[in-house]
């Protein structure tokens, strides 16, 4: 059996991916991306969790409930850039400074 | 031959009654918003009264049930489902046609609904997967409602930067579940808070506590996670940043009471010792009141302005986590009903100008006591309060949490930060106060407020003065509230 050291490891590397990307990226679609790359390393925690706690399918439910959860997000994520695009031209993120303190 | 049993089939949906009837608002609001959009927001409001009507009496009632394991009904939940019910009526009552959205649009309203049934179901979750869904009902909707304004680009932008946010706190406040869930096992929230108050502090204890910090932080516009709070509030429409603002900063509060308060709080509370993470707050607390109001000062925006003051308005709450007792567990749910008639009504009277013409600028109220007097007064109560002015409810508010605070005798340091905040505070609301009653106004026009604007105010405003005055019967609510919340 593969140790569950590695999984979270690979887990916390995809989390890392997903924060630097949207830290550093400036398309916009590239940073929901990249949200979506850290939702995932939050599942294959879950998934690898359960294999230690096999007494019930709760983590199953959870990463089964938040993929869902994430297509809506999605999905509102990408009307809304479109809706940027179409009244701004742009979906580059250092564009977008019109509201400024 | 399925027999269908109707008792025991309301018996079953009881808890959840007051989320099924906004449901099916939210469903036929498309439908009779093809029609009218001001019969769509008296729809509405209707629903939300109704909705009110049924928690408030499963309240009187002394009900308290679980739905499927997951949700749960009690003086709590109720009292919360009260909150953001409220909060749905006012907006939805503000959110006439001829204002900031253009076209008949009933989905508005069902989005709006739909979020408070998100926001209700945080309140009433038992456990994570059910906590976890009702945060992303309610924040995906906002997403959408912030984009409401069609063809401004000053809304669209509001709305990105707010996806782009709202993302990021979904993605880290997952991921400290997850490790919360493979330190314990179980993904019940009074089951989490057995295994916790033996667990020892690990690194995946200290990643869980920071990512859910982090991500729950954005919610609430905690410093420093607050960069978003201004941008979106400012760009929003008025009708949607007042519902962020009351209603979508209350969701994020009762989340962090529900995470910190309970799960690793409520250990230590029972053994008598201070839990580091009690000092962490005390901080957080003390600079996120701090930056609100001292950025506050300088905004020209009205708007902007009461985004800051709302900043600092959440540092206030704060205090509740330190200090984390009964009493101030009370004072923090009696201080956000508090800000949702005080806040709301400040809101509501911007928004009520903005749709007669009048700018969001400072400089744009001169003159407003002689254009719309009863409007300007209502704004005065309601600025006054936030800065905890007596007799009105903000300052109660006030009064009870930092007494709350002052108990023990740890957080004194705390109340100071807070009462010399309130003092700052005092000065950017007063010279919104000072351009409407002091200084001369290019015109003297008297302005025609909207019908369902002045029921909003008048609303507002009563509340804001007679709970003031007769704080009693909301404080006993409170402390049943925080007492079924603490002791379940």
């Amino acid at each position: 059996m593969i140790p569950i050291e590695l999984f979270i490891l690979l887990s916390a590397m995809l989390f890392s991916v997903g924060l630097i990307g949207m830290l550093t990226k400036k398309n916009a679609i590239v940073i929901l991306m990249c949200i979506e790359i850290m939702l995932n390393a939050a599942n294959i925690n879950f998934i690898a969790f359960a294999a230690t706690y096999p007494a019930a399918p709760l983590a199953h439910i959870f990463v089964i409930t938040a993929i869902t959860v994430a297509a809506a997000e999605v999905g509102v994520g990408i009307a809304i850039l479109l809706h940027a695009y179409k009244t701004r031209k742009t979906t580059n993120i250092d564009e977008l400074t019109s509201l400024r303190w | 031959m399925v027999s269908f049993d109707i008792t025991a089939f309301i018996d079953y949906v009881k808890p959840i009654a007051p989320h099924l009837i906004l449901i099916v608002a939210a469903l036929l609001a498309p439908a009779i918003g093809s029609r009218s959009e001001k019969m769509t927001a008296v729809f509405m409001t209707l629903a939300a009264l109704s909705a009110i009507g049924v928690t408030a009496y499963m309240m009187y009632d002394g009900y308290t049930g679980t739905f499927a394991g997951m949700y749960s009904f009690n003086d709590f939940a109720g009292l919360m489902a009260l909150l953001f019910l409220t909060v749905l009526s006012i907006t939805s009552l503000m959110s006439v046609p001829g204002t900031e959205r253009r076209r008949r649009n009933g989905e508005y309203f069902s989005l709006l609904a739909i979020a408070t049934v998100g926001m209700m179901l945080v309140c009433s979750a038992d456990e994570l997967i059910s906590l976890f869904i009702g945060i992303e009902l309610a924040s995906i909707m906002s997403f959408a409602l912030v984009a409401m304004k069609k063809n401004d680009p000053r809304s669209s932008e509001a709305a990105v930067k707010y996806l782009i946010t709202g993302g990021l706190s979904t993605a880290l406040f997952i991921y400290g579940m997850s490790l919360i869930y493979g330190l314990t096992g179980t993904l019940n929230i009074s089951g989490i808070i057995d295994h916790l108050a033996a667990a020892d502090v690990t690194w995946s204890y200290m990643i869980a506590t920071v990512t859910l910090l982090a991500g729950f932080g954005f919610k609430i516009g905690m410093v420093p996670f607050h960069a978003w709070v201004p941008d979106v509030y400012d760009g929003a429409p008025t009708p949607v940043t007042t519902f962020l603002a009351i209603g979508s900063k209350k969701m994020g509060f009762v989340v962090f009471f529900k995470i910190f308060l309970m799960l690793f709080m409520a250990s230590h509370l029972i053994t008598g010792t201070t839990h580091q993470l009690q000092w962490v707050f005390a901080i957080l607390a003390a600079i996120t009141m701090t930056v609100g109001n001292i950025v506050a000062v300088s905004q020209t925006s009205v708007k902007r302005m009461l985004a800051y003051s709302s900043i600092a308005q959440a540092g206030y709450i704060l205090i509740v986590l330190p200090v984390a007792t009964d009493y101030a567990m009370m004072g923090g749910l009696f201080y956000m009903i508090a800000h949702v008639f005080m806040k709301g009504g400040a809101f509501v009277v911007v928004a009520a100008l903005a749709a007669r013409g009048v700018g969001e600028n400072i400089s744009d109220y001169r003159g407003l006591s002689k254009r719309a007097p009863l409007l300007a007064f209502a704004m005065l109560l309601f600025l006054f309060s936030l800065a905890g002015i007596p007799p009105l409810v903000g300052f109660d508010a006030k009064f009870i949490l930092f007494s709350s605070a002052l108990e023990g005798g740890t957080w004194t340091w705390l109340v100071a930060v807070a009462v010399i905040n309130s003092a700052i505070s005092l000065y950017y609301y007063a010279k919104v106060v000072k351009a409407m009653y002091v200084d001369k106004g290019t015109t003297k026009d008297r302005l025609k407020i909207h019908f369902s604007f002045k029921v909003a105010v008048a609303v507002c405003a009563v509340a804001v003065v007679v709970i003031g005055v007769f704080p009693g019967p909301i404080i006993d609510l409170c402390g049943l509230g925080a007492d079924a919340f603490l002791h379940p």
